[in-house]
């Protein structure tokens, strides 16, 4: 199997780096609000046909698994199996930098803008509007656990300790997340 | 002085860097504590806005931490802070992604997954109560957080950024005497 795709590989065009970099760039600017591994699949599977279904989905699970944003993995991945380290490089440097502007122009454009009550409530909506993507995003992902106990105790554990009691986010995540994977180890063992 | 504030920086969001488990929404909460309560590099509400900032501008919305950066110490600050962040875990993806490619459906490789998802969601969960504490309207944050949830859950394709113009839009009116 991992001849197959190393020949898979090998079959398809080399993608120029400027490509990649422009595409990257492209999502990275117009990449409003998420839902962004949409938008990579679009363009790397659909659009261009760089990727197969098959290893998107593969380097999908791997991203979100591991620490970091997911996208910023995901591009990372992607850039590795189509260039190499350099790919990577590109791929992570093009999706970041347009927002690395846009978070700090929007941020001096609203400091110029004063302080008035005004645009201190405006401000205080569009957080309690993101915090509500966040609580979508939680009640999505929350949902999968439903009927498994380790998993609702886990998310409730976590979200308590960190959230209400406000302990140490890597303390908690130190203890908790080893402990984690070890039963869904013995579970997968298990099952065989 | 300086110096001080980039080694702080590295300091802070390279662990968080290795910690953000499920994406960059899961180090919300240890960032908020770190930079507002341990450190006191800049206050509740600023954090709270440069939140806002992160979530409608484009990109991931861990550039909260370039902005953090940003604010304590200018363009380097900025781009320390966007380095420490983005650097380590996607060295680590990296690595991960050339040694496991080959053998993709190891059984570890599906209990780290699974052993991983519910921290990450546990996370997620810590942030939205820690953002909600922090602000200064709190039932109106918690209101037009669940009102926007909802809607999400019940309009999935509903734009997200949309979304937030509107809850900027609703807070606006009701603060605005002649709307309110």
């Amino acid at each position: 199997m991992a001849d197959e795709a190393a020949d898979a590989v090998k079959r398809q065009p080399i993608v120029p780096l400027a490509s990649l970099f422009l595409v990257c760039l492209k999502i990275g600017v117009l990449s409003f609000g998420g839902g962004l591994s949409g938008w990579l699949y679009q363009e790397f599977v659909t659009r261009h046909g760089w990727i197969s279904d098959e290893d998107f989905a593969s380097s999908l699970a791997i991203s979100q698994m591991l620490p970091g944003a997911n996208v910023v993995n995901l591009v990372v991945c992607m850039g590795e199996q189509l260039r190499g380290p350099l790919g990577s490089i590109i791929c992570a440097f093009g999706f970041l930098v347009g927002p690395f502007f846009a978070v700090i122009a929007m941020s001096a454009g609203l400091s110029r803008m004063g302080d008035g009550p005004v645009l201190q409530a405006t401000m205080t909506g569009v957080a309690a509007a993101a915090i509500g993507l966040l609580l979508a995003m939680f009640w999505r992902s929350a949902r999968r656990y439903a009927g498994q106990r380790v998993g609702l105790v886990t998310v409730a554990v976590v979200g308590v300790t960190v959230g209400l009691l406000q302990w140490p986010l890597i303390a908690v995540v130190l203890v908790v997340a080893p402990i984690s994977v070890y039963l869904a180890w013995q579970r997968t063992k298990h099952e065989g | 002085m300086k110096d001080e504030d980039l080694v702080g920086l590295l300091a802070v969001f390279v662990p968080f860097s290795l910690m953000s488990i499920g994406g960059g929404a899961s180090i919300i909460a240890g960032i908020q504590s770190d930079v507002v309560g341990v450190r006191g590099w800049i206050t509740a509400r600023e954090f709270v806005e440069l939140f806002a900032i992160s979530r409608a501008a484009p990109g991931p919305g861990t550039m909260l931490a370039t902005l953090v950066g940003w604010h304590i110490a200018g363009w380097t600050g900025a781009a320390v802070a966007s380095l420490a962040l983005f650097l380590p875990s996607s060295l680590l993806c990296y690595a991960v992604f050339r040694l496991s490619n080959a053998h993709r459906e190891r059984a570890w490789h599906r209990a780290m997954r699974e052993g991983l998802a519910p921290v990450g969601t546990g996370l997620i969960i810590a942030g939205v109560i820690s953002l909600l504490r922090l602000s200064e309207a709190v039932l109106l944050s918690t209101a037009l957080a669940f009102g926007a949830g909802v809607l999400l859950l019940l309009f999935p394709r509903l734009s997200p950024i949309a979304l937030i113009l509107g809850g900027g839009c609703i807070a606006a009116g009701l603060a605005y005497p002649f709307f309110g």
